[in-house]
């Protein structure tokens, strides 16, 4: 991997220094230099698109919503703009990242590759920036850019200034906001004793065995549901504060202090979830095996970025006929952005700038949340009154809480140099029943990183 | 099989016969109810709300009617898929008749290694040598192309057609060959009316697994189609990643079982009246 990193920059170097022009008027180094230095104007930019004529846009299929809303909306906008979208559906984002990456490896440089443009966040952002395999920072330089606040000392631009803590730099440009919300099957579970903080939690569970379980880290809805738990078990009583650092600032002694009680709930807990009381607890591999663990009511909770995903999952079949949205964990509802980012060697840099661009603007995140369930991924600060109308009455309802109340629990997401350390200590202290101190654990986790 | 003969057979033949059919079209049918269904929770033994209850209310097209809508792009990959697997076939078979022959005729030193080298594509696992074969496809500037997707189904494809075209030569004696010569048939002849006529029930059974597992290729399609080429099993995968089911994909499944099924039958007829035509088997 190390071998391929390197040929991937010294690939992408080579390309740069020896590229040998374009069909169009202007090469693709030349455009992408004169647009992230700022001058250009956006009618060139869109002019360009023209010539492009498509965008190649690679995301996750597996949503019905999401994809109807792609082609009846999002393909005719844009080809009022003169650009064909050709969305590609895949299955799984680091497959793409996979081949972004191969290709840069073996020599297909700025202009040359196949993706245009792709919907990731996390994780595989991480991996297409750490390969320097981005096409640059382009958001804050798009019109639409005024829909979001990116002025730093502003607390509420984090979430576009940072991705799981790793810095986007304009690199990426957010499209869609979502929240970590736990939905409640209102067929087993009364108002009186739905839990709002873990320990109420963990007095329903020993009242109903086996009725909760997690996404399993180190998928990245489970590391969320671990978080906000070291968050709410904080013994400092600071919540999500200290863990905005990185593991630098923080101290490998610190953390681990930080996130002892944490962890000794989560081994509490354990055994009280699903399959738990047979002595086999169960944490389902993904998103979409815990919707059907929730649907057959084999669990009463289901917990996952989805700020609408009990309109989502009421309209689309796929969650019991009274589910309703709860607020858990009190205060400590984790918010983060998913983001549209253009790669190092998009073959059409300026359909994707202008689709990007579509794509954050008010129009299209009014109508992508009506009908695609999505959350707007714009500062509502920012935006005119109009507008601001426009966004919030095409949101989609919500069940049991409003939105005043989704607000005003949120907390922010843990800094990325935690989360490895986090999910490896998750992983030696659940899921192989580790006895060691965890202070012990921490220590070894983070030793074995470097 | 008729009904009489059903009556002839004793009580454990019988549990065997239903046991056959619940292996084969079973698992079929909580497809066909999926693909119908709305909502179906455990412990129901039906859904409880129905596609077609749904339907009218629905904003926007549930179930068969998103499966058939130009979104899914089923059709699209229904004949990429069915044309890559057709292609798949004849290259495949281009390729292993002659090998086949050499294996199966041929005396040769390191014959027996060779034939298990041949194999090994059929051991290493897809997701090992995707990326790659990537690589190695960029640089042959054949990503992301119909011939770079038909090139890569032949690696999984090609073993298993030689082993199957191999036994049945082995199977067909030079004699009737020589025959042929001997009474005045040139080359051209003898393998088209002769050898090829022989062989016919290895080639179909051989050129049939070639198209169930060209048709069946994941991971290599994408990889190599950038996922530009879709196929019903990269359509698929993007429709259950995680293990749930829903009716659309439900109904893309049973979509992507029909060229199989088609084929399977029409290759089925084929070797039947191929057989009896020529007299051999014991029909």
């Amino acid at each position: 991997m190390q071998n391929l990193k390197k040929m991937g920059w010294s690939a992408a170097l080579l390309t740069a220094l020896l590229s040998a022009g374009s069909t169009h008027a202007m090469s693709d180094d030349e455009f992408r230099n004169e647009f992230l230095a700022g001058s250009m104007a956006w009618s060139e930019v869109e002019s360009r698109a023209q010539e492009e004529g498509t965008v190649n846009f690679y995301y996750w299929g597996g949503s019905d919503i999401i994809n109807l809303w792609i082609d009846q909306v999002a393909k005719p906008a844009l080809a009022e703009r003169g650009v064909t979208l050709n969305p590609v559906r895949i299955s799984a984002t680091k497959d793409t990242v996979d081949v972004i990456i191969a290709e840069i490896a073996s020599g297909k440089g700025s202009g040359e590759g196949s993706v245009d443009m792709v919907w990731v966040n996390g994780e595989n952002f991480f991996t297409l920036k750490q390969q320097g395999a981005l096409w640059g920072s382009f958001a804050h330089k798009l019109p639409n850019s005024a829909n979001f606040e990116w002025d730093e000392t502003d607390p509420r631009s984090l979430l576009n200034l940072r991705d799981f803590g790793t810095p986007t730099e304009a690199m990426e440009m957010p499209w869609s906001g979502e929240q970590y919300v736990c939905a409640v099957n209102r067929a087993h579970v009364t108002q009186s004793e739905t839990p709002a903080t873990f320990a109420d939690l963990k007095a329903y569970l020993e009242q109903n065995p086996g009725k909760f379980t997690y996404v399993k880290p180190p998928h990245y809805l489970g590391n969320t549901f671990v978080q906000s738990v070291l968050y709410a078990h904080n013994p400092e009583g600071s919540g999500a504060d200290p863990f905005q650092n990185s593991l630098e600032d923080l101290g490998v002694e610190r953390l681990a202090t930080l996130i002892t009680p944490g962890f000794e709930y989560l081994k509490e807990l354990d055994p009280l979830l699903l399959g738990g009381p047979q002595g086999n607890p169960r944490y389902p591999e993904s998103s979409s095996e815990l919707d059907n663990l929730f649907l057959n009511s084999e669990v009463h909770f289901n917990c996952k970025f989805g700020l609408y995903g009990v309109h989502t999952g009421l309209i689309t079949g796929t969650y019991p006929e009274r589910a309703e949205e709860m607020i858990f964990p009190k205060g400590n509802m984790i918010k983060n952005k998913n983001y549209l980012a253009v790669p190092l060697n998009s073959p059409n840099p300026a359909a994707a700038l202008v689709a990007i661009n579509y794509f954050s603007s008010v129009e299209a995140q009014a109508s992508m949340m009506a009908q695609a369930g999505m959350p707007a991924g714009v500062d509502m600060w920012t935006l005119s009154a109009a507008d601001q109308a426009r966004i919030t009455e095409a949101a989609p309802p919500h069940y049991g809480v409003t939105q005043a109340e989704l607000d005003a629990n949120i907390a922010p997401d843990t800094n990325a140099s935690l989360v490895d350390v986090i999910e490896g200590t998750w992983l030696e202290v659940i899921e192989r029943g580790s006895n060691k101190p965890i202070k012990q654990v921490v220590a070894d986790v983070v030793a074995g990183l470097n | 099989m008729t009904t009489q003969g059903l009556r002839r057979l004793s009580v454990g033949q019988r549990l065997f016969v239903l046991a056959v059919l619940a292996f084969t079209v079973g698992p079929f049918a909580p497809l066909l109810i999926q693909s119908f269904a709305f909502r179906w929770a455990w412990p129901d033994l039906m859904p409880s709300v129905w596609w077609f209850e749904q339907r009218q209310i629905s904003p926007f097209p549930l179930a068969w009617d998103y499966v058939l809508s130009p979104t899914s792009q089923v059709l699209e990959a229904t004949i990429n898929t069915v044309g890559i697997g057709v292609a798949v076939m004849v290259v495949c078979l281009i390729i292993c008749l002659p090998a086949a022959r050499v294996l199966a005729r041929g005396h040769f030193r390191g014959k027996r290694r060779l034939e298990f080298v041949f194999s090994l594509p059929l051991l290493v696992p897809e997701a090992a040598i995707g990326i790659a074969l990537l690589m190695i496809f960029i640089g042959l500037g054949i990503s992301g192309t119909y011939p770079g997707v038909i090139a890569v189904h032949l690696i999984p494809t090609v073993p298993y057609m030689l082993r199957m075209l191999t036994s049945v030569y082995q199977g067909l004696d030079a004699g009737y060959e020589d025959c042929g010569r001997v009474l005045g048939a040139n080359e051209w002849q003898v393998l088209t009316r002769i050898t090829l006529p022989l062989l016919l029930p290895g080639v179909l059974a051989g050129a049939l697994f070639t198209f169930l597992v060209s048709t069946n290729l994941f991971l290599l399609t994408f990889f190599i189609g950038q996922g530009k080429i879709v196929t019903l099993p990269t359509l698929l995968f993007s429709q259950i990643s995680g293990g749930a089911m829903g009716a659309t994909a439900a109904g893309i499944a049973l979509i992507a079982s029909i060229p199989g099924l088609i084929l399977l039958v029409l290759s089925d007829r084929l070797i039947r009246e191929e057989a009896f035509a020529l007299g051999i088997g014991d029909t």
